[in-house]
């Protein structure tokens, strides 16, 4: 269960241009279910996502992951929490050039040690269920969007998140490649994974997986279904 | 005389130490007074947010007052061709009326950022700040301490003059001299010997006990400043002597100087180290029953109390090994 209470987000405070991209957000988020924030450009989505996966903190207010505050942790916990209890979807994907397939799913995994035969077979493991194990060595920049979107589901997928992040996934594939990311999705949420998605892309918001759209627009909660 | 690289990063230090606490002290008041951290107020946020970086730049600050002791006895030392009279540090201390005050406070500065440090390390092990308050209002109460340290120092520097005449350890360091030093330069050497080890003992069995079981956290500190006390008076009283073959040469400062093959460095780094391990053992020991911090804390206290174990058994062995390869015969009918 993830529990946003207050939360706000300004940017530049205190400056001339000071901008506050969330303003008062309060929700619970039941775990194991797919969840879309949808809104405009600029709506706050992504900074809620960033806030939500610990990437940023709240200028006010306070998130707690099953009852731990963790917004408030000093950053060598968040760390450890970060990688432990989420995964990212980016929507650049983010992939590191000149490295394959396979060493990209292995980097989330390797400040965690760990045997590396072990690390690399249940990277292959991941890449293989993602339909993708005869591009395994392939160099990154080499896959075509929808390869590399499943690389970084599997990289988000190494260390057995309990919550899989995803900013705008769809935003950069086509109808098809859009449906089998969806299709994905379905067999994460199957997995018992909390999903949560950013998007104003019509397919994810309507689509059977997702079981909560939140609406937001300039920095506020206006919907909620 | 304050153009010297020692005295010129001795000033920065204890000045950077200065001003470092004293910006820090309208945050310390605020955390004091406002920190709540179940509030997801902004005030409390930022509070947060700034919590670690001034506990970095604290650390940073207050551990190079850990090194300010040695370089400035090393300076002091380092200085006696300087002045006539002066053959060792209790000379050039002695060369105007703050040079011991100024090492007296360098020496509790030196304990108390150890304990301050030790404080710290343990609130950053948690995840819910459990200390914030203690090691801000202690940071608060040892303001006044670290600017006299600072004070004396600049005094102690910027009084030295080059034509002073001073007198030297045979002086300062003699039964006959009046104060503290003269007591304990008096002190009879079987009595002080007894004490010495007997205190040393306590201590190195008290803090392995604690290392071991992991508790009596509050009997490490009271022997650990027991044992520097009857160490210090030992080394004045007797171990002196033995060093420097010589029934009169009371001096601790000497036995720093090549001549001596810096031996004193292996007595007063492990001396010096042992006890602010023992006394920051004892200071976290309010806070194990702190929900967040039951397994950390004895795990410090624990490791804290191991190294005060190491520190005086390793002055004790040192001490013994000074005294055994001596040729002066102290006690009568004992010879090493």
């Amino acid at each position: 269960m993830i529990e946003l209470a207050g939360v706000r987000k300004a940017f530049n405070q205190g400056r001339p241009n000071e901008f506050w991209a969330l303003n008062g957000i309060d929700l619970n988020l039941a775990p194991q279910q797919a969840t879309v924030f949808f809104g405009p450009s600029g709506s706050g989505k992504t900074t809620l996502l960033t806030i939500v996966g610990c990437l940023a903190r709240p200028t006010a207010g306070r998130v707690r992951l099953n009852g731990q505050d963790i917004s408030g942790l000093p950053e060598r916990f968040l760390t450890g929490l970060r990688r432990r209890t989420f995964g990212f979807i980016f929507q650049q994907f983010n992939l590191v050039r000149g490295l394959s397939a396979t060493e990209n799913v292995m980097l989330p995994a390797y400040p965690l040690g760990g045997d590396w035969r072990e690390l690399k077979e249940r990277a292959e493991t991941l890449l293989d269920s993602l339909k993708l194990s005869h591009r395994r060595t392939a160099r990154v920049e080499w896959l075509s969007g929808g390869e590399q979107q499943r690389v970084a589901i599997a990289r988000a997928l190494v260390n057995d998140p309990e919550v899989l992040i995803a900013d705008e996934p769809t935003a950069n594939l086509d109808t098809a490649l859009s449906n089998e990311f969806l299709g994905i999705l379905e067999t994460l949420a199957g997995e018992g994974r909390s999903l949560l998605l950013t998007s104003h892309d019509p397919l994810v918001v309507e689509s059977s997986v997702v079981r909560r759209v939140v609406a937001l627009r300039d920095g506020r909660i206006v919907g909620d279904r | 005389m304050l153009f010297r690289p020692a005295i010129i990063a001795l000033i920065l230090a204890s000045s950077a130490n200065v001003a470092m606490v004293l910006g820090a002290a309208p945050y310390a008041m605020d955390v004091i007074r406002h920190w709540d951290i179940r509030s997801g107020s902004e005030r409390q946020l930022r509070l947060e947010r700034r919590t670690y970086l001034m506990s970095v730049l604290l650390s940073v600050v207050l551990a190079t007052q850990l090194l300010a002791l040695l370089l400035f006895v090393f300076n002091a030392d380092k200085m006696a061709p300087v002045f006539i009279g002066a053959m060792c540090a209790a000379g050039v201390l002695n060369a105007d009326p703050y040079g011991y005050p100024a090492l007296l406070a360098q020496i509790a500065v030196f304990f108390l950022a150890a304990i301050w440090l030790a404080i710290n390390h343990v609130d950053t092990l948690a995840p819910d700040y459990p200390l914030v308050r203690v090691k801000y209002g202690l940071l608060l109460g040892m303001a006044p301490a670290l600017a006299a340290a600072c004070a004396l120092e600049l005094l102690y520097f910027l009084n030295l003059k080059a034509d002073v005449i001073t007198s030297c350890c045979s002086r300062v360091f003699a039964a006959s001299a009046k104060g503290l030093s003269g007591d304990l330069t008096a002190l009879p050497p079987v009595p002080s010997m007894i004490a010495f080890y007997g205190a040393l003992i306590a201590a190195v069995a008290a803090s392995t006990y604690t290392a071991l079981r992991r508790r009596g956290g509050y009997l490490v500190a009271v022997t650990s400043l027991a044992a520097f006390a009857a160490a210090i008076a030992g080394v004045l009283s007797f171990l002196s002597l033995y060093v420097y073959e010589h029934p009169n040469h009371h001096c601790p400062f000497c036995v720093l100087k090549s001549a001596y093959a810096f031996q004193g460095y292996w007595l007063y780094i492990p001396l010096f180290a042992a006890t602010a391990c023992g006394l920051s053992a004892g200071a976290i020991q309010p806070f194990l029953q702190t929900p967040s911090l039951r397994v950390v804390a004895l795990r410090v206290s624990s490791r804290l109390a191991g190294v005060t174990a190491a520190g005086f058994a390793v002055f004790a062995v040192v001490a013994t090994f000074l005294i055994l390869h001596s040729h002066l015969i102290l006690i009568a009918g004992v010879t090493p």
